[in-house]
């Protein structure tokens, strides 16, 4: 799948009220929120926030981010099988995670990287970008 | 006695049923010791959760998760009926999100908003086969009723306490054996149930709420509306949590807290909650 870059003004746009939704969900202040710092590792979020998350995104932006999109788009044109084996994430994953999850810096892609873990990559620009993602989808099915 | 589909089991009959909508009823036993409010909520949560599981042909089932407002209208008295509906906004593998409300001859007397439950295997928590059973009994002539016999009041222990400001207390989760619920949430494996977590919580809020408040001859005050609940992670028998509730603010109507619970040193849940004058009892 391919798709139009998103540019840093999109993200810019959308990012304050990322922000405080993210701050809202894990019980932080919003000037906890940074935009490129995991949320898992920085802000100690775990797998019931983000469903919290996608669901307050959702209602916050009047869109709607199908569950599972977020790793479904990160593996873009790439099959399960070709994006994983036994649970690792492939070399031909790895690099298109890269190239999708441009706000990741490099260092964070560790390998061996379990694709159970995955969400420790996300961070709120990620997030921003979804909703973007979503924006669109909604604009173009209008 | 067998536990299963009885000591924890709020759906007595399930009245009719769409992709997007399910209705049941539970009665309250006349015999039953004790039945807090939030069970109302758990009724309402548990119909959703048939509809969920078997929209997955009870691969799996949903378990606490998030629910952004409860609002607590009438309280829930032995022997009432209660009249059970849940709309689902969607529900996937993933999860399912619902809200619905619980009333009390034709009147309502709680309603749920926004909720959200994570589906998780339900070779975890129980056997299918029989979880399909229970299902197509509660569809067709309904289970037996009479068959919750109530819910001990939650061992707190005090452990802070600034009047009026903030209570902190520890909870002392029964042991298997001293709770029969455990084996009915669930039968392969025993987790305290996050509405009885509300209703402990709930209780610190309505001590702290009392001493803020100015006049405190002025009837009873329990909690109205509890937003922003976030279940993290299952608690187990015997566990001892540490609660909070800490006031927000407060008026001559109500008074506004956080709660919180943790164990561990790490967060299992937490919300807010309004208390203010008590719910019209009917009877």
């Amino acid at each position: 799948m391919s798709e139009q870059a998103i540019s840093q003004q999109e993200i810019d746009a959308v990012f304050p009220k990322v922000a405080q939704i993210i701050a809202d969900a894990l019980g932080c202040d919003v000037e906890d929120v940074k935009a490129k710092e995991s949320l898992i590792e920085g802000l100690d979020a775990e797998s019931i926030d983000f469903l919290d998350l996608v669901f307050r995104l959702e209602r916050g932006f009047g869109v709607k981010i199908p569950r599972g999109k977020i790793v479904e788009d990160a593996r873009g044109p790439l099959s399960e099988a070709e994006f994983e084996n036994k649970g690792i994430v492939t070399d031909a994953g790895l690099e298109r995670l890269r190239s999708f999850l441009t706000e990741v810096p490099p260092e964070r892609f560790r390998t061996p990287l379990k694709a159970a873990d995955i969400p420790r990559l996300f961070t709120p620009e990620t997030f921003c970008k979804v909703v973007v993602r979503a924006q669109r989808a909604a604009q173009a099915a209008a | 006695m067998n536990e299963r589909f009885a000591a924890f089991s709020f759906v007595d009959r399930i009245s009719r049923r769409t992709l997007q909508h399910i209705e049941g009823q539970y009665t309250v036993p006349a015999h039953a010791t004790r039945f807090p409010a939030s069970l109302m909520a758990e009724a309402v949560g548990q119909l959703a959760a048939w509809s969920a599981m078997s929209s997955h042909d009870f691969s799996l089932r949903p378990v606490a998760g998030l629910a952004a407002r409860t609002r607590y209208l009438q309280a829930a008295c032995p022997g009432q009926t209660l009249t059970l509906e849940a709309e689902i906004v969607r529900c996937d593998a993933e999860a399912i999100a619902y809200g619905g409300r619980a009333s009390i001859g034709g009147r309502c007397a709680l309603e749920l908003d926004d909720c959200l439950g994570p589906m998780l295997p339900m070779e975890e928590f129980d056997e299918a086969q029989a979880v399909r059973r229970d299902f197509e009994m509660l569809c067709g002539p309904g289970a037996a009723a009479g068959r919750f016999g109530g819910v001990p009041v939650p061992d707190l222990e005090p452990t802070e306490h600034l009047p009026g400001r903030r209570l902190v207390a520890t909870l002392r989760v029964p042991g298997r054996d001293e709770a029969p619920f455990f084996g009915d949430h669930f039968p392969r494996r025993a987790v305290y149930p996050g509405t009885l977590l509300l209703d402990a919580l709930g209780r610190l809020a309505v001590t702290v709420a009392d001493e803020a408040r100015a006049e405190r001859d002025a009837g009873e005050w329990l909690p109205r509306t509890v937003t922003d609940v976030k279940i993290r992670t299952f608690t187990p028998p015997g566990a001892r949590l540490e609660l909070s509730a800490e006031l927000i603010d407060v008026d001559t109507h109500c008074a506004r807290l956080k709660l919180a619970a943790r164990g561990d040193g790490r967060s299992v849940a937490s919300a807010k909650i309004e208390v203010g004058a008590a719910p019209e009892v009917t009877t």
